[in-house]
């Protein structure tokens, strides 16, 4: 605790953000610590699925992939999964940070992710064995001490005697570790938290079996398992998108910048996956979807049903379908409809931390909740020096804005660390 | 079957726990020792790193490094430390290192098929490192001086940084001087503060020479070394520059009144008026108890959020005036920007009616006012609108000289005039051709605060690059038989990163060569090879492949894709993949010969799966269409060679997409077994 490890830069947060801007200072030259909260890096963009047709959308989920496999190949790069940042303190301009690693129970080098500790672990459904579907990382298991049973009253062994004697990979006694980082720079990645689709109820999320999120529906698309209905695995061919969920109300009033261009890219994939679907998407406003946007809206016009119209409440039909009502502009009179599958194009919310993290870092946070820039043209930047911002931390961004942001922060880094 | 030409240190980053996943470790490492010309090296991974050197050099005594084979499980997980002390300890070359992952072997139910595979990994590795060369480094002087094309923001401070780091600066933009256009901004009025402070600075450092009134006429050479002809004013200059970043500025497009009357205005216009108290006074008609002003946006169909943000910022002033009442007429209000939701909700809350039409009003005269009718979705009927002015906001588009530009820098083109072609694999500042970068509004309409984290990136990309006056290039990458030569050009016409001249042969510049082979598969007289993936490493390890391992399926991959893909699906739950496969990676799909297809088969393969990127993925823009071209080829080939061509199967897929690489591994499978059955039936009714 008296020497805390000395670097050039301190990343919070292992996503897409994090990982690129990671990459490049190493690049640039420093020595740089990556801290992530969950076990694994890659973030939420590694999640996402590759939405290509016959011709890749450029939605940038695959440059997670090449990321991920440079970042664990990267020697410059010191990465501390299952940390969190509990204290900061320091001089200006020199941050030192405390952070807790939560026990490695599964030891890397002998993890052969056979995966028989999550299949056998009572408590799996509670999370306290998770698993990750970003293959570049190993092991693809951890153990969550918050909800497993050993660690909460000592009753449970299951996945240490399960574990193949050859292997021996996991250890409950492993203790937590903290830890002392020292550095001039930090930059915040810590990403976003998907808007809760509950906070619109009349749309049924939760209640309704068939409306799930568009993350759900990446995933499904994502496993190559297929597209079916969730409730009753029925096969798909009426689809609606909801836009705006989460974004542009009340309580979050500013546009979520992805949603429009993940609907309509997931809605011309299940075109092109299942030719027999009829899509539809429910929106406000149609926001631009990448570089050549007016091309890519001719395409889509002539692929899916886009109706201005936000549906009022989802019902669930006897035979499982979804019926809502909006008002049509075509007819001018509110119509009903029936879908097998109802998406909710959820939003970019704050991070669920955010609040606790401004509160350590002594930084603050937008009026929405995102961490606040230092100013309009330097979004990267924050008001306290050393302190940086990269990716949705800052505010809603694509996949690319945040790589490009990335960039530039660790650019900024490096001009700041040379200045100093 | 396979002769080794050179020794072979194997060494099999071991542990106990590969048995627990049904291969036998010590049984394998047997067979290694067994391989002719090889040694090997049982090394636990989890030794501490000091351990590992030791033995390491107590096994790796050779004066002359010999290729290496490491197989393990995750070995770029769990024998990360051996890996490094290879490359960094050993100077073990990165070509000269064959790293098998033992995953695939994993999984079988029958544990010799488990070790049969394994076997098969490894033989193949030690087939190609055995018979590879290495690929040193070299330093290639480069000009330190970098060309700034355009007056933007992004512009302006990429020269700056440039300059700041030493890099000497050309700065040249159509411009008579410089005048960037504040994003989102009045055009007429004098640019955002910072901006006035950076045209400020780049006017008076001492390593930035300014260029207006300029063009550029001409560029030879590649990375590192260009030459390029810039007409300055009524000079001609002729500079040498080893990068160029490009960052012209946007236009707003002029707008077209269906009819001309001055009450029918331009945005910019408008702006003009409402900063010069005494033209807005004469807005504000005493006479008229409201001045109704219909803003239109957007009407060359999609607009872009900075657009919208110029209209609100006229509508708000509007607003403040009591007796005017502003409408926006639009089709979709683009708000996906920063801040931009609450100030349409501040322009809606203070008066600014809105209507979403499509099509756009049809603007006419009626009584010497602008008249506009138009179909309101939301009462569902016909509505009129007498206003007292009519204001039209342009759109942001391209720079127009960008189609030129582009075709005489050998850019493929980007959407909408822009530069840079639309694939998500140059993000951010990347082109096809190394040391040509692009930032800001070079490559889309963008507001500041992007376009200068556009500018960090390309600064970064350019001192990568040039260094200190020293670009560090691999040597002996791609070779031209000077023999074979014919100097047809083929190679300067297809590579995809403008990286082939020409003098008395061809010849490739090392630096601007990103090694995908498109060339080299092209080249009609078979005169240009790619280090380590020549035709004859390439078919010999295609050799390899063992009879007891069926079906025989060779698949070729590319690096960037297919491969990538193949190795997330080792770490999904699945069926194990036929016992027969045969992985070949291969630097772009573009390096995929006909000649290795038809080899393939010739070797004894039942099927051959063929994996690239999807269009508009390819780092080298069009390998995956010569991959195809050539795998349509094929098939031709092989049905008149009696061979079906169902069992050539091509497909495009994504690095991030396992489920579509099995689909693709299963497809071909299923295939195989119908033909086999179609066999099968067919000699049973023979005999």
């Amino acid at each position: 605790m008296n020497n805390p490890e000395k670097y050039s830069a301190v990343v919070l947060g292992g996503g897409i953000a994090g990982i690129s801007a990671a990459l490049e200072m190493a690049r640039l030259g420093l020595t740089v610590a990556l801290v992530e909260k969950t076990p694994f890096f890659g973030g939420r963009a590694a999640r996402l699925c590759c939405k290509a047709t016959d011709v890749c959308q450029q939605c940038g989920a695959c440059l997670a992939a090449d990321r991920l496999k440079a970042l664990f190949q990267e020697p410059g790069i010191t990465l501390f999964p299952h940390t969190e940042l509990t204290q900061c303190s320091g001089d200006p301009g020199l941050f030192r940070l405390t952070l807790k690693q939560q026990p490695q129970v599964i030891d890397p080098n002998r993890c052969v992710n056979c995966g028989l500790c999550a299949e056998e672990c009572p408590a799996f459904s509670q999370g306290a064995i998770i698993t990750t579907a970003i293959t570049q990382n190993h092991p693809r298991y951890a153990v969550v001490p918050a909800h497993c049973l050993y660690f909460k009253d000592g009753s449970c062994q299951v996945c240490q005697r399960i574990c193949p004697p050859t292997a021996r990979a996991v250890d409950l006694a492993r203790p937590e570790q903290t830890m002392e980082l020292e550095a001039a720079a930090v930059v915040v990645a810590t990403g976003y938290q998907p808007a809760d689709p509950k906070t619109r109820p009349h749309y049924g999320y939760g209640r309704i079996p068939n409306v799930i999120t568009g993350f759900e529906l990446e995933e499904m698309l994502r496993n190559g398992r297929g597209v079916r209905r969730p409730g009753d695995a029925a096969p798909v061919r009426r689809v609606a998108f909801i836009q705006c969920v989460g974004s542009r109300d009340q309580d979050r009033p500013y546009c979520s910048q992805v949603c429009c261009a993940y609907t309509l890219r997931l809605g011309r994939l299940l075109q092109h996956r299942l030719p027999e679907a009829e899509v539809s998407t429910f929106y406000m406003d149609l926001q631009n979807v990448g570089r050549n946007s007016p091309g890519f809206h001719d395409q889509a016009r002539r692929e899916i049903r886009e109706l201005r119209a936000l549906p009022g409440e989802l019902h669930r039909n006897p035979d499982g379908a979804v019926s809502l009502r909006y008002l049509s502009e075509e007819a001018g009179r509110a119509e009903s409809a029936a879908f097998d599958l109802v998406v909710l194009a959820v939003g970019i919310g704050p991070g669920a931390d955010n609040r606790e993290l401004a509160a350590l870092l002594q930084t603050d946070l937008s009026t929405a909740g995102f961490f606040q820039a230092a100013d309009p043209k330097h979004r990267n930047l924050t008001s306290q020096p050393g302190l940086f911002l990269a990716g949705t931390a800052e505010g809603p961004k694509d996949i690319a804005g945040c790589i490009a942001q990335a960039l530039a922060t660790a650019r900024q880094v490096s001009n700041y660390l040379r200045e100093k | 079957m396979r002769t080794i030409d050179r020794e072979l240190e194997i060494i099999l980053a071991h542990s106990t726990e590969l048995t627990a996943s049904g291969l036998d470790y010590v049984k394998l490492g047997l067979w290694a020792a067994g391989l002719p010309g090889s040694r090997i090296l049982a090394l636990d991974p989890k030794l501490p790193p000091a351990e590992l050197e030791a033995r390491l050099r107590a096994f790796l005594h050779h004066a002359e490094p010999n290729p290496v084979l490491l197989a393990a499980l995750d070995p770029y997980h769990r024998a990360r430390t051996i890996i490094r002390l290879l490359t960094e300890k050993f100077d073990i070359n990165p070509e000269l290192l064959a790293v098998v992952d033992l995953q695939e072997a994993l999984g079988y139910q029958d544990p010799r098929a488990c070790s049969l595979k394994a076997q098969h990994l490894m033989r193949l590795a030690a087939s190609i490192v055995t018979r590879a060369l290495p690929i040193s480094a070299q330093e290639v002087p480069v000009s330190t001086q970098v060309l700034v094309w355009g007056e933007s923001g992004a512009a302006l401070k990429s020269a700056l940084d440039l300059a700041r780091l030493d890099y000497p600066v050309l700065l040249a933009f159509p411009g008579a001087a410089l005048k960037p256009l504040t994003p989102g901004g009045p055009p007429a009025q004098p640019p955002d503060e910072e901006l006035m402070a950076l045209v400020r600075q780049v006017e008076t450092h001492p390593a930035i020479r300014l260029s207006p009134a300029a063009a550029i006429l001409d560029l030879q050479g590649s990375a590192g070394n260009f030459g390029v002809r810039l007409q300055s004013g009524p000079l001609v200059l002729e500079e040498k520059v080893g990068a160029l970043i490009l960052a012209p500025e946007l236009v707003l497009e002029p707008v077209a009144p269906p009819v001309a009357h001055p009450r029918i205005i331009s945005l910019t216009r408008l702006e003009e008026i409402l900063s010069l108290p005494e033209e807005a006074a004469a807005l504000w008609d005493p006479d008229s108890p409201q001045v109704q002003v219909a803003l239109l946006a957007g009407r060359g169909g999609d607009g872009h959020p900075l657009a919208l943000r110029r209209v609100l910022s006229a509508a708000g002033q509007l607003l403040s005036h009591e007796n005017c009442q502003p409408y926006l007429f639009l089709q979709d209000a683009k708000v996906a920007a920063p801040g931009l939701e609450t100030a349409l909700e501040e322009a809606q809350a203070a008066g600014l009616i809105i209507f979403k039409v499509n099509p756009p009003p049809a603007l006419s005269l009626d009584q010497d006012r602008p008249h506009l009718t138009f179909f309101d979705p939301v009462m569902h009927e016909d509505l009129a609108l007498a206003c007292d002015l009519a204001v039209l906001a342009e759109d942001y588009r391209s720079a127009p000289e960008n189609a030129a530009l582009a075709e005489l820098l050998r850019l493929y083109p980007g959407p909408l005039g822009f530069f840079q072609s639309d694939n998500v694999r140059n993000l951010p500042v990347i082109t096809n051709r190394r040391g040509i970068y692009v930032a800001g509004p070079g490559r889309a309409v963008m507001d500041l605060d992007q376009a200068f984290g556009e500018a960090d990136a390309a600064v970064t990309e350019v001192q990568g690059l040039l260094g200190q006056g020293a670009a560090t290039a691999p040597k002996g990458r791609a070779a031209i038989d000077r023999g074979r030569c014919v100097l047809c050009l083929t190679c300067h016409r297809v590579c995809p990163h403008g990286a082939v001249t020409w003098d008395n042969r061809a010849i490739i510049n090392e630096l601007a060569c990103q090694g995908c082979g498109v060339c080299a598969s092209q080249c009609p007289n078979e005169a240009i090879q790619i280090r380590n993936f020549t035709d004859d490493q390439v078919v010999t390890a295609l050799s390899t492949i063992d009879p007891r391992l069926t079906p025989r399926i060779i698949a070729f991959m590319c690096k960037n894709s297919g491969w990538e893909a193949y190795h997330a699906a080792l770490h999904l739950e699945h069926a194990p993949l036929p016992l027969g496969f045969t992985p070949m990676r291969m630097p772009c799909a573009g390096k995929i010969d006909i000649d290795y297809l038809l080899q393939a088969f010739a070797l004894g393969a039942d099927g051959v799966l063929v994996l690239s990127c999807h269009p508009d993925n390819c780092k080298s823009q069009l390998g995956n269409e010569h991959a195809l071209w050539r795998v349509e080829r094929a098939r031709g080939l092989l049905s008149e060679a009696g061979v079906d061509p169902q069992r050539l199967l091509f497909k495009t897929l994504a690095p991030n997409s396992p489920g579509d690489f099995l689909a693709a591994v299963t497809q071909l499978t299923e295939n195989l077994e119908t033909l086999q059955a179609a066999c099968a039936v067919a000699s049973g009714a023979v005999t």
